[in-house]
């Protein structure tokens, strides 16, 4: 046996009460009418109550059809107050009283579920665009999440929820007041993570009580809408469930805006932040070096009148000129670490480790003393990195070395390929790093307990932060046999092949190789000057300084021979 | 060659930084005319039609290096700029926009009388009567044979190192950027592949230095270029 739901019983009722009354009506009024006049038809009476009941709803004029059958058999048809049927042409008259209330009603009720439609479209579309209004408005995530569950819950009259990612990455309700239980936060998590609906209604957990749709935001999920589905709102329409995933569509797109402006603002606040250092380094740089320039420049200026001066005199002038010396080195470390350590790009091009290790040691020259300092650099190797900052490291560990070690002891620089790049060791044999201050020793102000003379801490410090820049590291360490070793690792190896462009042109090349090919097995013989003097011609021809390019590569692999040594007698 | 009577053009905002730069030439002989601004600057140098220039980047009112674009158009007096440690970028443009050298500060008097010199003296010379043979410090360079002899010893190089060497024989004191070396020995295309040159440089130090990593003729100007020193 069928139960009929609250709902159904309600209805009904109210079809009773719309067909009730104008059937009671025509059966009064055809009762006392037919008493003083006499009505061609009856039927009609009832007819038109049918089709006034009929404007309650097809239940309303069933029921007026049914009613008036009862009345107008009981009271109208003969035999009359009884209902038996004496003429069976009466019953086509039942019939047609069905048929009237039948199709009055259901034209009726389908008139009404239409404007219902459209009124209720017409809302939902107010609805839609309050809210695109809404979230256009929006600052921030959270007044999109607020926007998202008022309008929902305004059309839906479903309570609902807004969950958006906190900073942690999970899902924190950030608007509507319905808690979730457990399993349903799992259902919410499910189209988080999965980007599509989940629950009531979907593929995804389907037994849940609640409709989950993420919120979209250029392919990635910016939070879900949650609404509760309870016992007495079992599913939502189709209708009510597209305005949700509109509303959802909507919610994404603002977020997605939301944070390309975030991006924009930031990259804006970078670039503001990028000028505002480099403008900051300039004026710096210029208004500190030049009162230097000028003392160390005046200093000397005053050293070559030496024949007038005393030699305290000139010693007083060494120590001018070294201390504003050391003043200029500081200022170097100062602007370095803000340059690396405020973000700014390092153009990194391949340099000969050889290079960059000799334009500091000419450098360190002054520091050094004359100390001696021995090399052992692996042949051909290069490291890919900004040069005048990787010369600062180099500068900076051998002045640390020179600060903290005796006078008379060596210094020692190794480099050699390591994995993807290469390893430099600048080693001493001074007291060596403070056991347990390995790391300690890059960390900025720290002062190591044997520092002779004056210094900012700030030389590892710098190391440290340019090695790092670079991708590169810096570590300290007890040498065996005494004193400190400081390896950096740098990306680099071999140097990087010449372009594409230079080896294309390998057929005009081989003529010229031939040529050029000569020209090094003759060198040593002294009747060339013809063949050399083609050579020559051809240099004119820029079309053959690139051949050349290639020539070039093709003799490198075997560069000794005859007289190609660093010959005895180079020094000057 | 240099001396009294050439007048040299400073041109310093700083008051002190210029009174130091004034002194320094006076003593050794030079005549010196002083700007602060790049408009007295440049009419100093339609005036006195100097030798040469001295020209501090770091300017108030304007950019030098507009100053030394505009001078380029008209004068081919030497130009040496004035720039700070960190400011590589800025010397290299300067020096590709024409100037002749750069100084970094701080700086001696000498290192400032010896950049002088040999731009005066290369600014004089008659590329068209060059010396067929060139001589720098022990390095002697014969042009029309393409041979190179150290100390009086022959030594090999490859077409690509003869070039380079010649390139900085030619203006042997003188910087020549990354960029002026690669163009004139590589050709227009190659501007960019430092690492080419580096290389090449590399190669020609193993070949003409004592000790390639302590180099006495062939310095690197760090970020800059490379220099065949003369002296």
């Amino acid at each position: 046996m069928i139960i009929p739901s609250d709902t159904t019983v309600r209805a009904w009722l109210a079809a009773g009460a719309s067909a009730v009354t104008p059937v009671a009506c025509a059966t009064l009024l055809g009762v006392i009418a037919g008493a003083r006049l006499s009505l061609p038809d009856d039927a009609m009476l009832f007819l038109f109550a049918i089709m006034i009941a009929a404007f309650g709803g097809r239940r309303a004029g069933l029921l007026a059809a049914s009613l008036s059958v009862a009345a107008y058999d009981f009271f109208f048809v003969p035999p009359r107050f009884t209902f038996a049927v004496a003429d069976l042409g009466y019953v086509m008259t039942f019939a047609v009283m069905f048929t009237v209330g039948a199709g009055m009603g259901t034209l009726v009720a389908r008139l009404r579920h239409a404007e219902a439609a459209s009124r209720q479209r017409e809302r939902r579309t107010a609805a839609l665009l309050a809210f695109t209004a809404d979230s256009a408005r929006a600052v921030d995530v959270a007044e999109v999440a607020s926007a998202v569950a008022a309008h929902a819950e305004d059309v839906l009259a479903a309570p609902v929820v807004v969950l958006v990612p906190g900073g942690d990455g999970a899902l924190a309700a950030a608007a509507g007041l319905a808690p979730l239980a457990a399993q349903e936060l799992a259902v919410v998590r499910a189209a988080h993570e999965q980007r599509r609906p989940a629950g009531r209604g979907t593929q995804l957990v389907p037994s849940a009580r609640l409709l989950a749709l993420p919120l979209l935001a250029g392919g990635d999920s910016a939070g879900v809408v949650a609404v509760h589905l309870d016992r007495a709102r079992r599913r939502i329409d189709r209708e009510a469930r597209e305005l949700l995933e509109a509303i959802a569509r909507q919610a994404g797109l603002a977020i997605a805006r939301l944070r390309l402006t975030a991006e924009a603002r930031d990259a804006e606040l970078r670039v503001q932040a990028e000028e505002l250092r480099s403008a900051l380094l300039s004026t710096v740089s210029h208004d500190l070096r030049t009162p230097l320039a000028v003392i160390t420049g005046t200093a000397t200026a005053l050293r070559e009148i030496s024949s007038a001066l005393t030699p305290d005199q000139l010693a007083a002038i060494d120590t001018i000129v070294e201390e504003a010396t050391w003043l200029g080195r500081i200022l170097t470390n100062l602007l370095a670490i803000t340059r690396v350590e405020h973000g700014g790009e390092i153009h990194s091009e391949w340099v000969p480790v050889e290079e960059i290790v000799g334009s500091a040691l000419a450098r360190a020259e002054a520091v050094l003393a004359g100390r001696d300092v021995a090399l052992d650099l692996a042949p051909d190797i290069g490291v890919r990195v900004n040069p005048i900052l990787i010369e600062q490291l180099l500068l900076n560990l051998l002045e640390n070395a020179a600060k903290h070690t005796p006078p008379a002891t060596p210094i020692e620089i190794a480099a050699a390929l390591a994995g993807d790049g290469v390893a430099i060791e600048v080693a001493d044999r001074g007291p060596g790093v403070p056991p347990g201050a390995e790391h300690q020793v890059f960390q900025k102000l720290y002062r190591g307990p044997n520092a002779r003379g004056a210094g900012a801490g700030l030389g590892l410090a710098v190391c440290r932060g340019i090695a790092t820049a670079h991708g590169g590291t810096i570590e300290a360490a007890q040498r065996s046999g005494g004193g400190a070793t400081f390896r950096i690792w740098l990306p680099g190896g071999a140097p990087p092949p010449p372009p594409i462009d230079d080896r294309a042109i390998d057929d005009h090349a081989i003529d010229d190789h031939a040529i050029d090919d000569r020209a090094v097995d003759d060198r040593a013989v002294d009747d060339r000057a013809v063949d050399d003097r083609a050579v020559d011609d051809r240099a004119v021809d820029d079309r053959a300084i690139d051949d050349r390019a290639v020539d070039d590569r093709a003799i490198e692999p075997a560069p000794t021979g005859p007289g190609v040594s660093p010959a005895a007698g180079a020094a000057p | 060659m240099t001396g009294p009577g050439d007048t040299v053009v400073v041109v310093e905002d700083e008051l002190p930084m210029r009174r130091f730069l004034r002194s320094a030439l006076m003593a050794h002989g030079f005549r010196v005319v002083e700007a602060g601004t790049i408009a007295e600057a440049e009419r100093a140098a339609v005036d006195t039609r100097p030798d040469a220039i001295v020209l501090d980047l770091g300017l108030p009112d304007g950019d030098g290096l507009e100053l030394l674009k505009r001078l380029r158009e008209w004068s081919t007096a030497p130009v040496i700029v004035l720039s700070a440690r960190d400011r590589e970028n800025d010397k290299v443009i300067a020096l590709d926009a024409g100037a002749d050298d750069y100084l970094t500060k701080p700086f001696g008097t000498s290192e400032l009388l010896a950049r002088i010199r040999v731009a005066l003296r290369h600014a004089r010379a008659q590329p068209a009567t060059e010396d067929p043979t060139i001589i720098v410090g022990p390095i002697s360079i014969d042009r029309a044979r393409h041979q190179v002899q150290l100390a009086g010893a022959a030594i090999h190089l490859t077409p690509i190192e003869f070039r380079l060497l010649l390139l900085l024989a030619r203006h042997a004191g003188k910087v020549l950027t990354h960029r002026q070396l690669l163009h004139d020995v590589w050709g227009p295309r190659s501007a960019q592949q430092t690492h080419y040159l580096r290389v090449h440089m590399a190669a020609l130090r193993k070949k003409l230095e004592v000790d390639p990593a302590r180099p006495r003729w062939l310095t690197t100007e760090p970020g800059v270029g490379y220099r065949l020193r003369d002296e």
